[in-house]
């Protein structure tokens, strides 16, 4: 057996997107390989193993049964990490939790709602549930940083993830701001780190990295009315990925 | 050193013949607004352009760039951009404001990463043909420029004044079809650089710069600070866009062997949250209105400190669209200390 | 003051020069000893300079030299671990390699202005580190300086350090040596309470004397209102400050204090020269 540490990839509530960003690393895989022994990852192989140092856990937690093996896997690994915004955040999942959990269950399983293997409950980030020694955000993670990140914890070492908003990627980029087109852009109040990846194609800020320690309301509220936008408008684009709690730092 | 006219083709085939031998980057369309880019032919060009979104900085003081690389036995090797280039179309605010950065990092600690970048730069720039929604330059005494560029292009309709300010720039002059500017092309140029030191003026300052500093004096106190900070992101748009803020924060990275790496720097700014925050978790500077402040009094007394008094704010304009709350514009700000504070 | 600026040299200012650790040890819970030698040309460097300690992959640190310049082989740091590169310093050991920039800050201790002056050295915790250099510097030019006291505040006991050159400096005569405790507990036989509650009992001329202070960034204002209530001038302070130094050089922008680098017009100011500088203490 080497040294390598051993790592283990788990998933619960999500699209495994932030796995095949993982899968999709191109050369790097072979480096991130050659570094750690991968010992179980649902996705990409068949082994399983409950003997490992570091756990990625993708997905957030929306059953009982989660809750029971997230505990487990807590208790055998040495480092998690919340791999991508439905860990990190609650992700798009959280969605749910802003309707009646009965009205839920029937709109999506309709007659089979009750159904006890269908049984849910309100959604929650990982980190809501166990401690979380890392956080990867994003939906989907960004490569580079999923890679920065890793390096840092096989040297020791904190990864730096930045503590201010997508706006400072964003004019780095040489973007024009998205406000002036018309867009609701949430980059302003939302962690950086991406690189500006939506705004710089166009798209605004969805706000999948969860918010700054420090957002401003004041100041969000303020621009709302310049626009001659309404608050009610804000707070729907901030739902997708910021129902409920959003801000979690690692408290690792 | 000499001042030629150049017609608008024979200006074509000058630089068409410039992009054969040298990389240049020149003002171009990005959208609906303007930037410097890889120059791939004269014709893409937009030498009468309002305002690039990024100034020229970054051509010195790159977004991101590696200082030094080390080996894995810890040994530092430094890392320099070597590169010629020849940037195409700078503004006459933002060439004050790149002479400015020369002087900061050349003066005291010689910042060589900057400097050769520096160096090995051909400047032309040019005179504003349509001035942008929110430039002050002329406010700023930043309309025009007379120092620091290789080579100054004024457009007088039928051609370009050129004038050459280094001998680079003789050099290079020497290499394009042009005739001597008689009086009648001077007097073109004279017209359009009297215009801009007027017309560069969409928000007007009721001082003159050099009265800033002393306002700023009396002003530490003043509550526009804290009424302006209220709606501050604390997104540090108004650092970005600034073609005098040259903040940074230095970052280590390992590569894959987790032995060896590089150090690198990037753009940093004093607006953002846990600029001044040390190890161990002490912020010196955590509320938003101090931060707030401390830019003003960067631009307007404390870099001026260190550039013979000259205020480090050239009007360019760019922070005052940055900024969605609104809050960022300089005029705004010392005019209303020179209302509320007076002049002495 | 300080030593001038090395525009002159052509030397890459962010290049680390190669250091090899000649020792070090855990002083108490937290503190780590290190002393390093320069590779190359020796450190030569004033009481109150501080250098970037460079471990690759990690980055840079700002550490004030703990030594004094009068003892030649190398230099000493201290180090708390607070972040990701002194936890790469505590992992040190005797022949490691790591790099130096410096010495840095041309606000060094008055060593020459003072001569001839009484000295009072008012230390909060780890503030003794970089006190210790100009200590041990006007200790061995003790016919240069009049009376020296030093008072030292720590928290508890089980965080104090230099415990063998705090016992050599009590036995002194030639020192006065004052030391208290926050938090006291049985066999703590000195001092309780914090360190301004030793200021009254120095009994020299307040107004002919140098008051050199460093320490936590709270301990800052209530030393300088305790001075301030014995009447000794701005002038006759020295405070030693604290700020996230990080080209050390005066270009990055994060040390700065109003108009003041703290790494380039520091880390040691004059306390009169201070006035307009509200982010200061």
């Amino acid at each position: 057996m080497s040294n390598k540490p051993r790592v283990a990839v788990f998933d619960f509530a999500c699209c495994e997107g932030c796995q095949l960003q993982i899968v999709n690393l191109e050369e790097e895989i072979l480096d991130l390989i050659g570094a750690v022994d991968v010992v179980e990852w649902r996705e990409a192989m068949s082994e399983q193993s409950s003997n490992y140092d570091v756990a990625i856990i993708e997905g957030s937690i929306t059953r009982p049964e989660d809750e029971e093996r997230l505990w487990l896997i807590r208790s055998r690994a040495k480092v998690l990490i919340a791999l991508g915004a439905c860990a990190t955040i609650g992700g798009i999942n959280k969605l749910k939790n802003n309707f009646d959990l009965r009205d839920v269950k029937k709109w999506v399983y309709g007659k089979d709602a009750e159904k006890p293997h269908l049984n849910t409950e309100l959604t929650r980030s990982v980190a809501q549930v166990v401690k979380v020694d890392y956080l990867i955000h994003g939906c989907p993670i960004d490569r580079k940083e999923f890679t920065y990140i890793m390096r840092c914890i096989l040297t020791g070492k904190k990864p730096e993830i930045p503590e201010w908003p997508v706006c400072v990627e964003c004019k780095l980029k040489d973007n024009r701001c998205l406000w002036e087109t018309g867009q609701t852009c949430l980059g302003p109040i939302i962690r950086a780190g991406c690189g500006a990846r939506c705004p710089s194609s166009g798209f605004r800020c969805f706000g999948c990295r969860g918010y700054v320690n420090n957002p401003n309301i004041n100041a969000a509220k303020d621009v709302i009315e310049r626009y001659g936008l309404d608050v009610e408008v804000l707070k729907r684009k901030m739902n997708l990925f910021g129902s409920g709690n959003t801000q979690v730092t690692a408290n690792g | 050193m000499s001042i030629k006219k150049i017609t608008k083709q024979a200006f074509a085939n000058f630089i068409d013949n410039l992009i054969k031998t040298a990389t240049v980057y020149g003002v171009q369309p990005k959208g609906e607004r303007f930037d410097f880019a890889p120059l791939a032919s004269a014709k893409d060009l937009r030498l009468d352009y309002d305002v690039t979104l990024l100034p020229p900085k970054r051509f010195f003081q790159p977004t991101t760039e590696t200082l030094l690389t080390f080996d894995g036995e810890g040994r530092y090797k430094s890392n320099f951009d070597n590169e010629n280039f020849i940037l195409l179309g700078v503004h006459p605010y933002d060439m004050v404001a790149i002479n400015q950065m020369d002087k900061i990092f050349s003066k005291d600690y010689y910042d060589e990463h900057y400097m050769k970048r520096r160096n090995n730069a051909t400047i032309i720039a040019c005179d504003v043909l349509t001035p942008s929604e929110n430039v002050f330059a002329a406010s700023m005494g930043m309309a025009t420029v007379s120092e620091g560029f290789d080579i100054l292009l004024t457009d007088i309709g039928d051609g370009y004044v050129a004038e050459a300010g280094t001998e680079k720039g003789n050099a290079l002059l020497a290499k394009a079809e042009t005739t001597d500017a008689n009086e009648k092309d001077l007097e073109k140029r004279q017209k359009l650089q009297q215009d801009n030191q007027k017309n560069l003026n969409k928000h007007k300052l009721k001082c003159k710069p050099s009265d800033i500093p002393n306002l700023l004096e009396r002003a530490y106190k003043h509550p526009v600070w804290e009424e302006k900070a209220k709606t501050c992101f604390s997104c540090g748009s108004c650092n970005t866009v600034c073609p005098t803020c040259y903040c940074f924060n230095v970052q280590d990275s390992f590569n894959w062997d987790l032995k060896s790496g590089k150090r690198q720097r990037t753009w940093d700014g004093c607006l953002l949250d846990g600029f001044t925050k040390v190890a161990g978790e002490h912020e010196f500077r955590s509320n938003r209105a101090d931060r707030f402040r401390h830019r003003f009094y960067r631009k307007g007394k404390y870099v001026p400190e260190k550039l013979n008094g000259q205020i480090s704010c050239v009007g360019c304009g760019r922070c005052v669209g940055a900024c969605l709350p609104d809050i960022a514009n300089p005029v705004k700000v010392f005019n209303r200390l020179v209302d509320d504070l007076g002049l002495l | 003051m300080g030593q001038s600026c090395c525009s002159s040299m052509k030397r890459d200012i962010y290049l680390p020069r190669p250091a090899t650790v000649k020792k070090s040890r855990m002083m108490n819970g937290t503190e780590l000893y290190i002393h390093i030698e320069m590779d190359e040309e020796p450190l030569d460097f004033l009481p109150g300079q501080f250098v970037e300690v460079s471990i690759a992959g990690f980055g840079e640190a700002p550490i004030t030299i703990s030594s004094s310049p009068t003892r030649k082989d190398g230099f000493e740091l201290v180090v708390r671990k607070t972040g990701n590169v002194t936890n790469a310093i505590h992992k040190l050991k005797g022949g490691d390699k790591l790099g130096i920039r410096g010495p840095l800050g041309n606000g060094a201790y008055p060593v020459e202005q003072t001569k001839g002056k009484d000295l009072v050295f008012i230390c909060g915790g780890i503030g003794l580190v970089p006190q210790r250099s100009f200590i041990n510097y006007a200790l061995d030019k003790r016919a240069d300086y009049g009376k020296i006291s030093i008072l030292l505040g720590t928290k508890c006991r089980d965080q104090r350090f230099f415990h063998s050159e705090i016992a050599n400096w009590k036995t002194r005569s030639d020192v006065t040596f004052m030391e208290t405790i926050d938090q006291a507990d049985n066999c703590w036989l000195d001092d309780v309470g914090v360190v301004t509650t030793l200021i009254p009992k120095i009994d020299y001329d307040f107004s002919k004397s140098i008051f050199l202070v460093c320490g936590p960034p709270v301990m800052y204002k209530f030393v300088l209102l305790s001075l301030k209530k014995e009447n000794v001038p701005p002038e006759n302070i020295y405070v030693n400050l604290e700020r996230k130094m990080k080209c050390g050089v005066g270009k990055c922008g994060h040390c700065q204090i109003n108009d003041k680098y703290v790494c380039i017009d520091g880390p040691v100011f004059r306390y009169s020269d201070l006035a307009s500088v509200p982010e200061a203490i």
